[in-house]
């Protein structure tokens, strides 16, 4: 009977859909619909129905031992010193992100966002690549490129989508699967988009950025949407990957492989994670593991349980996403407030940099003033400006492999969490041609070894295998590997 | 009092009676059912806005009050919110007092301690739908919203400044908005399965707009009635013939509208059945919204339809839905919930519909109006 009942947003991607979260005495969770939700009318993906079976709340430990918040961060903030590179990629509020980077201040640091292709793209770009046409004005387009699959990545999309249609709008799908709603579905390489797909101003181009995009791809998509007058989206797997990059101010950044391989070289000697799994985000997860064994202090500064709380020094526990204050802004820019009030992990990187109380009122007004507002009201959304730079020099490189492994990125895969995913997708002249048996694993050989994982017929390009989950064999965004019974 | 009484009722206390609908007779009946210990609990809608309010499972009287007021675009169904052993009240529409039934049959609910004070309900909306139909049909900012009701077939919305807009619900539904699909077709308004079935139709004369028609349908609705009575939060006065007689005509009014509409939109499928269910299936993003929301599954999470089921399948139409229509050709009750929270928009209940009807017309069954079970519900398939 006694239970706490949270206004908020699902964690699962960019999308930042309404929902509430009922919390119960004994600290479970349970799930409701918000249908006065702006965003997705109180919809939510399997990702937002299942929270309550795949959200932990993460325990402060130091040194293997569990401890208290206070310990940890007494412990945490003994650890941190110049020198130290803090990450964050917008798993949490953009007070909370606000926090680390004056943290990361106090260290002559910045903090890390993750998405490389911004320090590479000209800052002039960083506006388009950051907030996208509202959804609403997708149902609107008389056209529709998908660089993505939303039935994977952004499941909340497809109602657009699919609204898009009924209104009249022709969809393009350009990737490695068949996307069903699409009206035609294209494997095209970069140097085709602009002949293939005639885009006008008409037009709406849905792209995902997320820190394996491939900087030169995203100028591509730039370029395209700057020739065609199109609007363009990209959406992000973090809820807050916008807010936390507006929070940023684009300060010169390192992309989360240059980071690893300083790791690795012995160069960064302590890493701060806020809400930050780089063993769930980085493609190559063996390699993160045994980069993040070479320093000398891991620290995770988290609400959640998640591989990397397992191998940190130190883990400082804060309150889950839904218990927290503050904001976080969508794909489309809009700011949203939850009902949490909860400021520990504020507080607790407050007293790391020696302002423990009240951090959060000067946090908040400072997003408030970044984002140009003074008061958050869901229902207000920034006016989409289309592109305003020159057309950039870009060449993709397209690694050349027989057969490869990639990922069909999606909340669960950025999240570590294996659910109903567990299984791998190729198209039937690929199983015809070895031999493959439904319901007999399919074995699947790299440079890293060999893993059996089972396997659906797909209308996927030939040559790919495509993964829904994380598997061992992995060595990058594009793995060579060989299919065998 | 007698089970098949009628009455009209009010609220004593002047607060509950401009605030709560039709005198606030629900809202002192619960409140005054938590202050007496009739009850530990209610279950209401605690209003976040004009569209919004979220269920609450309360013991305090004054969050009761607070609740007062019926809110036309907050679809939920309450029964998911009941636990069993509580001693609760609900005030329930017919799909919340049906539900609440349903889920009795399955042990998750113990009828004997639980009030369900029943509402008429003549449908209810989408608040999605509802703020794109105030801005293009009503012309209206949904943030200038004060309040709703429906009344003589007219859908009213009271701006702040105090004028109110009313546009025939006909027209609306014609323009694709109003009430929820299958709230147009149900043909259940008032809720004879529950305790008592509260409502304002029938209330006429100098009592129209401050009382409600209540009929007694069980012993429970006498106690928690004549508990209110008893402790002087309500006043009755037996309702009159003519009251009594208006209130059929309406409910005869609203079925025929029922009637037509389920005409309408559950008319044959033409052409291949297995090709509409399978195009109809086809965005399916296997979500599983649909069986969390459902207030009449029981299943939990081992569940037949999720548990022959895998995407890795790749099967054509899936199984998980295959199993549902199935499951719940005995006990859907097209309460809506599942059309309104999938992401795709699959129109589901519509999907449930095709396959519950024809099973509950053949076996003249209606889910959750008794504790009547279908002929097959727990059949022992072993032999001895």
């Amino acid at each position: 009977m006694d239970e706490n009942i949270f206004t908020t947003v699902c964690p699962g991607c960019s999308m930042a859909c309404g929902m509430y979260i009922r919390e119960k005495e004994d600290g479970t969770i349970d799930i409701d619909w918000r249908k006065d939700a702006v965003v997705n009318a109180g919809k939510l993906c399997r990702f937002g129905v299942r929270l309550p079976h795949n959200l932990k709340p993460a325990t402060s430990m130091v040194d293997g031992n569990e401890a208290d918040l206070a310990d940890a961060v007494a412990a945490a903030g003994t650890a941190i010193g110049d020198g130290a590179v803090f990450v964050s990629v917008g798993n949490t509020t953009c007070e909370e992100h606000l926090a680390l980077m004056k943290l990361a201040e106090s260290k002559n640091a910045v903090v890390n966002t993750g998405m490389g292709a911004f320090s590479r793209i000209p800052s002039e770009c960083h506006p388009t690549m950051g907030v996208g046409i509202p959804f609403d004005a997708i149902e609107s387009a008389k056209k529709i490129v998908l660089f993505i699959d939303p039935y994977e990545q952004y499941p909340l999309l497809v109602r657009r989508i699919l609204a898009a249609k009924k209104n009249g709008a022709e969809v393009t799908a350009v990737g490695w699967k068949a996307v069903s709603l699409a009206d035609e579905n294209k494997v095209i390489g970069p140097d085709q988009y602009e002949a293939e797909l005639a885009l006008d101003s008409d037009s709406v181009i849905i792209a995902d950025l997320n820190p394996s995009s491939d900087p030169e791809q995203v100028m591509v998509l730039l370029n395209l949407a700057k020739k065609s007058g199109a609007a363009i989206i990209f959406m992000k797997p973090f809820v807050n990957a916008v807010g936390c990059d507006l929070a940023s101010k684009h300060t010169e950044q390192k992309s989360f492989d240059q980071i690893i391989e300083e790791i690795d070289s012995g160069e960064i000697k302590t890493l701060v994670c806020l809400d930050t799994d780089l063993i769930e985000i980085m493609p190559d997860e063996t390699a993160v593991r045994e980069a993040l064994k070479k320093l000398d202090n891991l620290i995770v500064i988290t609400s959640r349980e998640s591989t990397i709380t397992d191998v940190a020094n130190i883990v400082v526990a804060t309150e889950p996403l839904y218990r927290k204050a503050g904001t976080v802004v969508n794909a489309e820019g809009r700011l949203l407030v939850g009902s949490g009030t909860g400021t520990d992990g504020i507080d607790a990187i407050g007293t790391m940099i020696g302002q423990p109380v009240d951090l959060f009122s000067e946090l908040h007004a400072a997003v408030l003033a970044t984002v140009g507002i003074d008061s958050v009201d869901e229902r207000v959304i920034p006016a989409y400006e289309k592109p305003e730079y020159a057309v950039m020099e870009a060449s993709p490189t397209a690694e050349a492999v027989e057969t490869a492994l990639v990922y069909a990125y999606n909340p669960f895969l950025w999240n570590g969490i294996i659910d109903d995913n567990d299984f791998v997708e190729m198209n039937l002249d690929m199983v015809l041609a070895n031999s493959l048996l439904k319901g007999i694993p399919v074995k699947l050989t790299s440079d890293r070894g060999d893993v059996m994982v089972g396997f659906k017929v797909s209308d996927v390009a030939p040559g790919i295998v495509l993964s829904n989950a994380k598997l061992p064999v992995t060595t990058g965004m594009v793995t060579s590997v060989t299919v065998s019974r | 009092m007698e089970i098949g009484d009628c009455y009209i009722g009010w609220a004593t206390d002047e607060e509950i009676r401009s605030k709560g609908a039709s005198g606030g007779l629900v809202t002192a009946m619960l409140a005054a059912a938590l202050e007496k210990e009739l009850v530990e609990a209610v279950v209401v809608l605690k209003k976040l806005g004009e569209f919004e309010a979220i269920p609450i499972v309360t013991s305090d009287p004054e969050e009761v009050k607070a609740a007062a007021g019926s809110m036309h675009s907050v679809p939920i169904v309450l029964s998911r919110y009941l636990e069993y052993g509580t001693k609760v009240a609900l005030p329930a529409k017919p799909c919340d007092a049906r539900a609440t039934i349903e889920q009795a049959k399955r042990q998750q609910v113990n009828l004997d301690t639980t009030y369900i004070i029943g509402l008429n309900c003549g449908g209810t909306m989408h608040p999605a739908v509802t703020r794109k139909m105030l801005e293009t049909i009503y012309k209206l900012d949904p943030e200038e919203i004060a309040g709703e009701e429906i009344d003589k077939g007219k859908l009213i919305f009271e701006t702040k400044d105090g004028k109110e807009h009313a546009i025939k619900i006909d027209e609306l539904e014609e323009e694709g908005y109003g009430r929820r699909e299958s709230c147009q077709y149900c043909a259940i308004n008032i809720p004879r399965m529950a305790d008592l079935a509260c409502g304002n139709w029938g209330v006429i004369g100098d009592l129209a707009g401050k009382g409600t028609f209540v009929e007694v349908n069980t012993e429970k609705g006498i106690e928690i009635l004549q508990n209110a009575i008893d402790s002087g939060a309500v006043e009755i006065t037996p309702a009159d013939e003519k009251g009594k007689a208006i209130r059929e005509k309406v409910d005869s009014a609203m079925q025929k509208v029922a009637a037509s509409a389920h005409e309408k939109y559950l008319a044959p499928i033409e052409g291949s059945h297995l090709d509409y269910y399978m195009n109809t299936l086809s965005d399916c993003i296997n979500c599983g919204a649909c069986k969390t929301v459902c207030p009449v599954c029981a299943c939990g999470e081992a569940a037949k339809c999720t548990d022959f089921y895998s995407q890795a399948l790749g099967y054509k139409m899936s199984l998980f839905h295959l199993v549902r229509f199935v499951h719940l050709m005995d006990s859907c009750i097209g309460c809506g919930q599942c059309t309104d929270v999938c992401p795709v928009d699959i129109p589901l209940t519509h999907l449930y519909r095709r396959f519950a009807e024809p099973l509950q017309e053949e076996f003249d069954y209606t889910p959750g109006v008794d504790m009547r079970t279908p002929p097959f519900f727990g059949v022992d398939l072993i032999e001895d």
